[in-house]
């Protein structure tokens, strides 16, 4: 891995899963797990990662250019397949950074083997129930019209959201094929392992919680929750982001978790 | 040829107004507006059709909604159950409990089979696959929802005819560890129906030799459709089927002329036009519906080409994978419908007319399931298109005999 530096498409094999992986830089592993969609190859937020480490952001399977196998169909077999993925790194510590839907599989990866991972970073993380019964914690984005999921993802959505007019057939499939994925992995209880929030006191690692502070897809107080209930986790906003700071503000995002690595 | 009428019990009575600002008619329209008064009426109205049906020996058929004005049958095996008690003589098609949205496939089998002995044995269960508004009504998956559909079909297959005591059931979808259902089913082997469009699931109702009912699909839609079944039948090496495991469904309205009957036929639109109005994000947007290559341009707001243009319509369920193709359905006229084959609408003459040109397209069918009563119709009218079906229409109708299997290329 070492030498490879601006970030590019490549594949990598876990068992019998065909990972689509991005990887870019050199150095500490840094291990990205993507939300609702993976980030593009060259995304602005990818750069600047692979400047303190290896990067490597996979597209779980069902996302992007990776396959789904018949039998994989849900967060327990994608935690499943990271941690062996995580397993086959020659890296003693590997840096851990899942952003909502990744955020919630970093969160489970952390609880179950935080000895493999030297840092954990969520960014406006799903995967626990915070509010009362009647209360969704997290805006249904299958059953909401999607001009409100677009208004509430994006701090400014008109420079921010994609456009999918403009997208070719292709970005469109992919785009489908994505929330196939994780409406199959998510829908019920939506986006969340209700057993989850009993175990965050076991990660042993540092951790920072970063959160978009205009995310109304999970607010900002989901996420100081969140960090409250990992030992020593530090919570910050990050300003002009809503649920997808590493798209909407990825210097700013990188500002802080490099930062972070650095201590 | 048989016949089977049923009404989906709308609700048509919410201010214009009300319907036009919302997004959705289905699932989100609060119940506020629905008065449970004017419901009971319904119902009562709706019975009273059924028990109609009865008296003229047209067999009846029971569909299942939910949450919205298209239809208050949120629960099919109550109804299918009134039912059962209530008529004497006709056959019952629960068409059907949306079985992939159900939790618990061994109740329903007892709710059937408890249906079954009540009619002393005039039951016959049809699957349908649901979709759209459905499964956010019933918190169900819409991905994967046709495995479900088929194991939990299995597992009630099982539960209807295994006489020996407890089963164990660990499946990918369902587990029950203790199968054992009282009463058992009147009949030893209740006809089952399934209805579909997509030539995949065609193809699984073939081989499995159940009846293969078409919603509004119209003569294209409704020959390929049977074709692969025919074909899967035959290429898994099983014997053909006569046309009487083949049914289609169309708005029927008969009037004493056609002018008349194309009045009523004028209201049964109200189905099309007004109550499937839904948010995209319950139709051609909702994962699983439809293959990511078909899906995915789904998501322009403006078109671009015809080429790509997405093409799968469900009309029944208000799945339209296309706004194109959806407001294609929801503007459609009477003389359209007719044409499309998706209403059969005139005076008796006319109606059998049209009915036997359809079956002639199609290649024969052995059962024509009716839309009945639906929107504004009133109470009056239906009952009188009932009637004149039952006495004009269905005579003639049951002189169509099966047609005999030819040999599949």
């Amino acid at each position: 891995m070492a030498g490879v530096s601006s970030p590019r498409v490549d594949r990598a094999k876990v068992g019998d899963c065909d990972l689509e992986i991005v990887r870019g830089g050199s150095g500490r592993a840094i291990l990205f797990l993507h939300g609702f969609h993976p980030l593009a190859p060259d995304a602005r937020f990818l750069e600047r990662l692979a400047t303190a480490g290896a990067v490597l952001a996979p597209s779980h399977p069902g996302f992007g250019g990776s396959p789904r196998p018949g039998d994989f169909e849900t967060v327990y077999d994608l935690v499943h397949l990271y941690r062996a993925f995580i397993d086959g790194l020659p890296d003693d510590k590997v840096t851990l950074v899942g952003a909502s839907f990744g955020g919630w599989l970093a969160a489970e990866i952390a609880v179950s083997c935080s000895r493999r991972l030297d840092r954990l970073v969520l960014v406006d993380a799903l995967g626990i129930k915070l509010g009362d019964r009647e209360t969704a914690d997290i805006l249904d984005i299958f059953n909401t019209h999607p001009n409100t999921v677009r208004r509430r993802s994006w701090h400014d959505p008109e420079r921010n959201a994609p456009d999918f007019d403009a997208l070719p057939d292709e970005a469109l499939t992919r785009h489908a094929r994505d929330r196939d994925a994780l409406c199959l992995y998510g829908w019920e209880p939506y986006m969340y392992n209700p057993r989850l929030a009993r175990w965050l006191g076991h990660i042993a690692v540092p951790t920072l919680v970063l959160w978009g502070e205009r995310d109304r897809i999970v607010a900002p107080g989901y996420g100081r929750g969140y960090a409250a209930l990992i030992p020593g986790a530090r919570f910050e906003l990050i300003e002009g982001a809503g649920h997808h700071p590493e798209i909407e503000r990825p210097d700013a995002l990188a500002v802080r978790i490099l930062d972070f690595l650095a201590r | 040829m048989d016949a089977w009428w049923q009404c989906e019990v709308p609700y048509p009575y919410v201010e214009k107004g009300v319907l036009d600002s919302a997004e959705a008619v289905r699932a989100s329209l609060p119940n506020r507006w629905c008065d449970p008064r004017v419901a009971a009426n319904l119902f009562a109205e709706t019975i009273d059709e059924y028990l109609l049906c009865d008296d003229l020996g047209v067999n009846i058929g029971v569909t299942e909604h939910h949450a919205g004005i298209n239809s208050l049958i949120g629960s099919n095996p109550m109804m299918v159950g009134i039912l059962a008690r209530q008529t004497r003589k006709a056959r019952i098609l629960s068409l059907g409990t949306l079985i992939s949205l159900r939790r618990e496939p061994v109740r329903v089998a007892e709710e059937y089979a408890t249906a079954d002995v009540i009619s002393h044995g005039r039951l016959e269960i049809g699957f349908v696959k649901s979709g759209g508004s459905e499964f956010a009504s019933a918190n169900a998956n819409p991905v994967g929802n046709v495995e479900r559909y088929w194991e939990a079909i299995d597992l009630i297959g099982k539960a209807l005819t295994h006489q020996d005591g407890p089963f164990s059931w660990e499946g990918k979808h369902f587990t029950h560890r203790h199968v054992n259902i009282w009463p058992r089913p009147w009949q030893e082997r209740i006809r089952m129906w399934a209805a579909t469009g997509d030539p995949h699931t065609a193809a699984e109702v073939g081989r499995r030799g159940m009846v293969h009912t078409l919603v509004l699909r119209g003569i294209d839609g409704t020959r390929r459709a049977y074709a692969a079944y025919r074909a899967a039948r035959a290429e898994a090496g099983m014997p053909p089927v006569a046309s009487d495991h083949f049914a289609y469904s169309a708005f029927v309205h008969v009037g004493d002329t056609d002018a008349e009957g194309q009045a009523g036929g004028e209201k049964q639109l109200w189905f099309l036009n007004t109550s499937l109005k839904t948010g995209p994000q319950m139709a051609h947007l909702m994962p699983g519906v439809a293959p990511p290559r078909i899906a995915g341009p789904g998501w322009r707001t403006r078109p671009n080409g015809a080429a790509d243009a997405p093409s799968l319509v469900n009309a029944e369920k208000g799945v339209a994978s296309a706004e194109r193709n959806a407001a294609k359905l929801t503007s459609i006229t009477v003389e359209q419908a007719m044409a499309q084959g998706i209403m059969f609408a005139g005076n008796p003459n006319s109606v059998v007319a049209q009915v036997e040109r359809f079956h002639e397209a199609v290649g024969g069918f052995g059962h024509l399931t009716m839309v009945g009563r639906t929107g504004f119709m009133t109470h009056a009218e239906s009952e009188k298109s009932i009637r004149l079906f039952g006495k004009e229409v269905l005579p003639r109708l049951k002189e169509i005999a099966p047609v005999m299997p030819e040999a599949v290329g």
